[in-house]
């Protein structure tokens, strides 16, 4: 990722109906290879694994997903190093993950959850061959796939925005200052004295 | 409209944050985050920066309880940030920018980066470096009395312009 901080997904909540189809479609997309999972009817033989989580109160929807933190408390507690920056992300390796959910307690947002782990259509057996794995799940931001996040091109109401808080902040500032010159153009005693 | 783009508020912004050692060391030895950015378009130059609202976006959308309103003054207290940016995209001015710190590391070594924004310089007994500094006086703190004086005196003018009217309208129907 070329910025030089974290991408993130961000929800205009006005616009979320709360579908689901980004949970879906988080889903198919990291399981199209590990669990050819495809997007059509009848092709998940595995339990639905998202990354992010659509939550519902009476007034409002909008996933919860991963802000990519730039000092990130799930990467700060995760002992086995199953945590790391790739560029500016913050990416999970499930393969190194014991399960051990102290990132699920870290997080402040609930982004990550502990959810079944599938490779090839069955689950992954535990470290220790105790039974099936589990590992912690978040957003990735699509980072294997060049089209980017799955989520933002499925919603049906565009509710759902890659952003960048530095491009952002441009669009902004130069807002803001237009204001200021507007403000100021009402107030006699702040035009230059010429 | 007196601002005429100098930057010389980010250099103040800047020294009065890091002291005057800036001037005697390496470049690369200190961290140059102004807390207010000149932005300049095509009408206008001017300095945005925060406006230290009353109902703040940033504080409201803050996760780590790290942004807080002390004496009206907004401000984040960096070493609770986690760097989730949620303030910077909650702020509707583009008044936060995220910094990576060249003074601290987190806990893990990896490199620091926390929000940052006009703090009011709170720690400054002579107030607002950036208004010290400007060679054209086009900034000024706006505090609570001025603000109610600077309504009182418009509302004043609002009542003159009214009786002017009605004088003129009285005159008229006279005549």
């Amino acid at each position: 990722m070329p910025s030089e901080f974290g991408l993130f997904v961000s929800t205009d909540i006005a616009k979320c109906s709360g579908c689901k189809a980004c949970e879906m479609a988080c889903f198919q997309s990291h399981n199209i290879k590990r669990n050819n999972v495809g997007k059509t009817v009848g092709t998940i033989s595995v339990p639905v694994t998202p990354k992010l989580y659509v939550t519902v109160i009476e007034t409002a929807s909008m996933p919860v997903q991963c802000k990519h933190c730039e000092n990130s408390p799930c990467k700060a507690v995760c002992q086995q190093k199953a945590i790391s920056r790739v560029g500016s992300q913050i990416i999970v390796d499930e393969a190194k993950c014991i399960g051990c959910k102290d990132c699920l307690m870290a997080c402040p947002f609930g982004a990550i959850a502990l959810l079944p782990f599938y490779v090839g259509g069955r689950q992954a057996p535990q470290a220790d061959s105790s039974g099936g794995k589990v590992a912690a799940s978040k957003c990735d931001l699509c980072y294997e796939d060049p089209e980017g996040p799955a989520c933002v091109r499925v919603c049906p109401n565009e509710a759902l925005r890659l952003t960048d808080v530095n491009e952002e902040r441009k669009k902004k500032n130069i807002a803001a200052a237009e204001a200021l010159a507007v403000i100021n153009a009402g107030d006699p005693g702040r035009r230059a004295l010429s | 409209m007196l601002c005429i783009g100098c930057r010389t508020c980010m250099i103040g912004c800047v020294v009065a944050h890091e002291g005057k050692h800036i001037f005697e060391v390496d470049p690369d030895g200190y961290d140059f985050h102004p807390k207010l950015k000149v932005i300049k378009t095509f009408n206008v130059s001017v300095p945005v920066q925060c406006k230290h609202c009353e109902a703040p976006a940033c504080m409201a959308a803050c996760k780590s309880d790290a942004i807080h309103i002390v004496n009206g003054t907004v401000i984040i207290r960096t070493e609770k940030c986690i760097g989730c940016k949620s303030c910077a995209e909650a702020c509707p001015f583009g008044a936060i920018q995220m910094v990576t710190l060249g003074s601290a590391r987190n806990a893990d070594g990896a490199p620091r980066s926390v929000a940052n924004k006009c703090d009011l310089c709170q720690d400054q007994p002579k107030g607002p470096a950036c208004l010290r500094v400007c060679p054209t006086a086009a900034l000024r703190l706006v505090k609570e009395e001025d603000l109610g004086q600077t309504l009182k005196n418009k509302r004043l003018a609002t009542l003159g312009l009214a009786l002017g009217a009605e004088a003129q309208k009285q005159a008229a129907i006279g005549a």
